[in-house]
């Protein structure tokens, strides 16, 4: 702030040679940006309208190299006529959905946990940590073990605690299928939340729950009236991280299930692969792409919506 | 009073390693089942100690199966080539951010958010178009710099913030010394945010060692891909013999918990910062 107001006055009482000196010394300032805002540029914000373009012809493997043609709307119109499209969608949003609230609430009660005082947490919290650390594919592949047949370790814990009657094929019923990779999914994204909320928690000021002590509120009260109000922001942002993070997720299904059996577990970044990938129509992926991006957007604009009307608040 | 504070205390100690341990069970499910014959991995009740450990699984995967080490080495050079390009490209521009007299920063802030929630799926498709025109498909260079779009923005976000605890007046009495900006950021500011760049340093290369999308739609030969894809190959290959899978996942996440355990305090950091982009 400081330093930008110096340069403002600098800038209006010396106006002549000095000013294009400083000019000139300024653009040195943007070369420092040229070479990761040009990455940034030709690897990521050009492939954004690259997809969109795509969308809009009719490329494959076949004349990937030779001529396009440009067919409108029709990908698009394909794609929503598409059954499996109305699977992949709404399995996303299920998948989506069912795992933030359960990192969440899994991840709420670690932070709950870890807030309080006690030797060795600072250890056992980042120990936690190295569920979220592993490649998503060594989860999967784990996962896949334990969920294996009606001999793994996973049936095997929930016949002895009673939850189950006889041992389920997990990854191999169409039924299952989603719920089992959102399981393994959700296992991934709890340390992640418990970090962040305990993040959160830490900021806190301890002299309001002395108040509230002093003043009789019992724990639940407490947590109530205090804790969630204060950490509506540190929520809003993890709820809005676990969208874009969870809804993205592809390796998990393509490891644990592939998208079966018979599409039961497709979810669009498998269905946008399947198209790319396997029958290597390139513009119907691009366009799936694109609808998720259009989603991702709406997302982060409900949550600056929601940003807003939190600082109008304060 | 001091008795009920010393229950809680050790209460909440027990419950908290009581439920980290219930909750890392599958690793050490992984561990414990790549040392097991294949007698028993299928025992029910499962046993949850091996009554005969044996690193057969081991030994065939590393001495035995010799392309088990060109997948480790793929993925040592994919995720070093992912790390040193995000960090050149990413320090400077963080710098610039943090303490530059630069326009439209809050544009390139915006940007770099908006870059971040890409799905790589979305970005697997164009830049396969782009490298199979550019001939670049099975070569180190895509896979790097693809790994690169997923660490890039994450890399600056998370490095500004360092910079902008750098005390301010360093790089005026620098100037007046005779050095020009490059140096002044190479030589003065660089070493100051040294644990910044460990943090972001540790996470581009866990990027680039769990990729698994890139390397499955931008390379086809064996040669090039790294133990991401190799571990998925042996699912199809090894079938039921789960003890073989798990010893390779378990080779495949030692780098990840020998990272882990010796950055452990600046990866901590690094997740929060991560996702507390002001």
């Amino acid at each position: 702030m400081q330093q930008s107001d110096v340069v403002i006055e600098k800038r209006n009482t010396i106006r002549t040679v000095s000013s294009i000196f400083k000019s000139k010394r300024n653009l040195g300032n943007y070369l420092f940006l040229a070479p990761g805002l040009l990455f940034l540029m030709f690897f990521m914000i050009f492939p954004i309208f690259y997809n969109l373009l795509l969308g809009f012809q009719n490329v494959t493997l076949m004349n990937l190299r030779g001529e396009h043609e440009f067919i409108g709307l029709s990908n698009y119109i394909n794609i929503f006529l598409d059954p499996v499209f109305k699977i992949s969608f709404v399995n996303s949003i299920i998948f989506t959905a069912m795992c933030i609230f359960f990192q969440f609430a899994i991840g709420f009660a670690f932070a709950l946990l870890f807030n309080m005082n006690f030797p060795g947490k600072n250890f056992l919290r980042s120990l936690l940590l190295l569920a979220w650390m592993l490649p998503m594919i060594i989860t999967s592949t784990l996962f896949r073990w334990m969920m294996s047949g009606d001999y793994g370790v996973f049936n095997y814990f929930l016949l002895v605690l009673g939850i189950i009657d006889e041992p389920i094929l997990w990854l191999t019923e169409t039924s299952t299928s989603l719920l089992g990779t959102i399981i393994a999914n959700i296992w991934i994204g709890v340390p992640f939340n418990m970090i962040i909320l305990l993040g959160g928690l830490q900021s806190l000021p301890d002299h309001l729950y002395e108040a509230a002590k002093i003043d009789g509120a019992s724990r639940f009260q407490q947590f109530r009236h205090i804790t969630l109000p204060l950490m509506r922001p540190t929520i809003l942002i993890l709820l809005m991280l676990g969208v874009i993070y969870t809804f993205k997720v592809f390796d998990l299904i393509y490891i644990m299930t592939g998208g079966g059996p018979v599409n039961s577990s497709y979810v669009l970044p498998f269905y946008a692969f399947n198209l790319a990938f396997v029958k290597f129509d390139f513009s119907m992926g691009a366009a799936v792409a694109t609808l998720m991006f259009v989603f991702l957007c709406i997302v982060s604009a409900i949550y600056l919506w929601f940003l807003r009307k939190e600082e109008q608040i304060h | 009073m001091t008795t009920l504070k010393w229950k809680e205390k050790y209460g909440a100690m027990a419950v908290a390693i009581l439920s980290t341990l219930l909750f890392l069970f599958p690793i050490y499910w992984m561990v414990i089942t790549s040392i097991k014959p294949m007698n028993e991995l299928f025992a029910s009740p499962p046993n949850f100690f091996p009554l005969e450990p044996t690193f057969d699984a081991y030994i065939d995967n590393i001495i035995k199966n010799q392309s088990m080490l060109g997948y480790i080495a793929n993925s040592f050079v994919i995720s070093f080539g992912t790390l040193i390009l995000s960090l050149i490209l990413a320090a400077p521009v963080a710098y610039a951010l943090a303490r530059l007299d630069i326009k439209g920063k809050s544009l390139i802030l915006i940007i770099l958010l908006t870059t971040q929630m890409l799905p790589s799926i979305m970005l697997a498709m164009p830049l396969f178009i782009f490298f199979s025109k550019m001939g670049l498909i099975n070569s180190f260079t895509a896979l790097i710099i693809a790994n690169t779009t997923h660490a890039l923005p994450f890399a600056i976000l998370v490095l500004r913030p360092y910079f902008l605890s750098v005390p301010s007046g360093l790089e005026d009495a620098a100037a007046i010394d005779g050095c020009n900006k490059f140096s002044v950021f190479l030589r003065i500011i660089l070493p100051l945010v040294k644990p910044g760049l460990l943090t972001v340093g540790a996470f581009c290369f866990l990027f680039g060692w769990g990729d698994f999308l890139f390397a499955l739609t931008l390379t086809t030969e064996n040669s090039i891909r790294p133990l991401t894809l190799g571990l998925y190959k042996f699912i199809g290959e090894y079938g039921i013999e789960w003890n073989n899978l798990m010893a390779v996942a378990t080779i495949a996440a030692i780098p990840i918990i020998v990272i882990f355990v010796t950055l452990q305090k600046y990866i901590v950091s690094g997740v929060t910062s991560g996702a507390m982009k002001d």
